[in-house]
């Protein structure tokens, strides 16, 4: 005898209905990108488009286009891959950031010792909980000064700060669980720490660090508020700002809008499913 | 004494210090400071400073251009800011969407979490499907949903059209009750899958024999559950109402896409957005946000008090 056991009818059928939970947005979301705008318009609208088309993303992709989406789409075209190239670059180089920042102090605080180590861990700790709009006027203060306001370098500097709490507690909490003997027979055969760290640790970390990459990335991509209140023209806006504007243009052109949103989900949906099992043994250790 | 703590570091002896006993512990602690500072560099500039600026900002009368200096008002600004209609509501409004994700996160968590925890056949690609929605980016949910909800050509409304549900198209998002609870049921939709992590860890790490003992003993099913498996989760849950809390307190994206600033769906964070980026009130809109910061690092700190004392 085990633990509880679920009867198998049962799980199938739970199973399907938290597929379909997770999946029903997602493909309600694709079936419309590939409509028309009219017949999403009708009332009632149509689930299923009877010509399916893609009109929506030739459109946003650069494509030009006749139908009243793609021309939409097409009028926007430049907004929405400005938008996607400033998400990646943005992503790219806060991820980065941020994995040295957490993958130092991670190790750092839970694999050494040294006076204060525990203080200092809890008031990095502690800024997760504080919300982005204490600290906004003395950020716009700051980065007028120092002219960062509305750029890249800007926002990765924000984003590393807001980030990397998470980042390194949870790096902190993986650095406490990994085995120390790999790191010890190392120190044993002579090597100082700082090479042990380098040559065994990292190394034996190689999990620990795709997760937090991944988790990083996906944080960072998905970011809304912050873009929000710090950037406004075209050469720096991430795509999810983008997004929402076309929002407030074309509210009811679902076609294009659907097909804007899949094509911001394909990064992140990428990186969920490869580095899945990473992802999930890192939150869990959390 | 300090030998005695780096002893217990690892629960065994660092072999270097048999053989140098102090230098190795320097080295650790040198080389510890230093693999720190770039954390604690951009945590005092970027997170300590401006906290302290902010703080200031809330306790002086507001200006209009930023980082002018102004009249030390005391705690006139939080006054005014609990004083407001608006900010009242928007708590209120807050604490609904906090209640329902709640409830909604760790009734379902927790079912997910036994369907999930033990081996079945495909289990690995259900897990990634199910943390598909915590990945995406809640503006993206918040337009996939939008399509569901939208009055004219909303899925819902033509499929209640179509059976016959309702005679006419509903506006949901103007029917306070429908809006959050939907507004509630986007955000959980993103964070779910968080929660449902949270409780699968804490199920695993549940020893087989306590089942095992317990079943000999005749307990079974329903009963190892409510006996074995809930109380042994209580660390679990605590983290998972923090979370969920914390998610919950700070919502905007969802809310932001599907009905913008509306005042009936307005959260506390809309709230300060609303009063120090669209009205400039730079002192009452921190003053909130500083409440609102205690508020959640008292409600995290709660559940972990109450929910830790009783285990081990």
């Amino acid at each position: 005898m085990r633990r509880p056991r679920l009867n198998s009818g049962v799980r199938a059928l739970a199973v399907a209905l938290l597929c379909v939970w997770s999946l029903g947005p997602l493909a309600v979301g694709f079936v419309t990108s590939i409509s028309s705008q009219r017949e999403v318009g009708e009332t009632p609208t149509r689930w299923i488009p009877s010509h399916p088309t893609l009109e929506a993303y030739e459109g946003l992709l650069g494509g030009s286009g006749g139908a009243e989406t793609a021309s939409d789409a097409a009028a926007e075209a430049g907004a929405f891959g400005r938008g996607m190239l400033n998400s990646v670059i943005v992503t790219v180089v806060s991820t980065a950031a941020v994995l040295i920042v957490a993958v130092l102090a991670g190790y750092g605080f839970g694999r050494l010792r040294f006076r204060g180590s525990q203080g200092l861990l809890a008031i990095v700790l502690a800024t997760m909980v504080v919300p982005l709009f204490t600290l906004v006027v003395a950020l716009f203060k700051l980065m007028a000064e120092l002219d960062l306001i509305d750029t890249i370098p800007g926002l990765v500097a924000v984003y590393v700060s807001t980030q990397a709490p998470l980042a390194i507690w949870l790096f902190y909490n993986y650095c406490r669980e990994l085995p120390p003997e790999p790191e010890e027979a190392a120190l044993i055969d002579g090597c100082t720490r700082l090479s042990a760290f380098g040559r065994v640790a990292l190394p034996q970390m190689r999990s620990g660090i795709a997760a937090l990459t991944a988790i990083t990335m996906l944080g960072v991509w998905g970011q809304f508020m912050i873009p929000l209140l710090l950037t406004s023209s075209e050469n720096t806006k991430p795509v999810t700002v983008v997004i929402t504007e076309f929002i407030g243009k074309y509210s009811t052109n679902y076609p294009l809008l659907t097909a804007a949103g899949m094509l911001v989900l394909i990064p992140p949906a990428i990186v969920a499913l490869a580095l899945n099992r990473h992802i999930r043994g890192m939150l869990s250790a959390g | 004494m300090p030998k005695v703590e780096a002893v217990r570091t690892w629960g065994r002896l660092d072999p270097r210090r048999l053989l140098t006993p102090g230098t190795a512990a320097r080295e650790d602690a040198r080389l510890g400071r230093l693999l720190v500072l770039p954390a604690l560099a951009f945590t005092a500039v970027l997170v300590v400073y401006p906290l302290v600026v902010g703080v200031q900002t809330s306790l002086h009368a507001n200006v209009p251009t930023l980082g002018q200096p102004s009249d030390f008002v005391g705690l006139e600004n939080y006054a005014n800011a609990l004083g407001d209609r608006n900010v009242i509501n928007a708590i209120v409004e807050t604490l609904k969407y906090v209640v329902a994700a709640l409830v909604l996160e760790v009734g379902l968590g927790l079912g997910l979490a036994v369907l999930l925890h033990r081996a079945f056949r495909g289990r690995g690609l259900v897990l990634a499907i199910l943390i598909l929605p915590w990945a995406l980016p809640s503006v993206v949910s918040g337009v996939l949903w939008r399509r569901v909800f939208d009055p004219d050509s909303g899925l819902l409304n033509s499929a209640l059209l179509h059976l016959g549900v309702i005679e006419k198209p509903v506006i949901w998002m103007a029917n306070d009750t429908w809006a959050t609870l939907f507004i509630s049921l986007v955000h959980v939709w993103g964070v779910l899958p968080l929660i449902t992590l949270v409780f699968l860890a804490g199920m695993q790490a549940i020893p087989d024999d306590i089942y095992a003992a317990s079943a000999v003993d005749g307990a079974s099913g329903w009963r190892q559950f409510r006996h074995i498996t809930l109380p042994l989760l209580r660390p679990s849950l605590a983290v998972a109402l923090s979370v969920g809390s914390i998610e919950a307190i700070n919502i905007f994206d969802e809310i932001f896409v599907i009905n913008g600033t509306a005042l009936n769906t307005r959260s506390v964070v809309m709230e300060i957005y609303d009063m120090t980026f669209v009205n400039s009130q730079f002192a009452e809109g921190i003053a909130l946000a500083i409440l609102v910061a205690v508020a959640t690092a008292v409600l995290a700190i709660g559940y972990i008090l109450v929910l830790r004392r009783r285990t081990v």
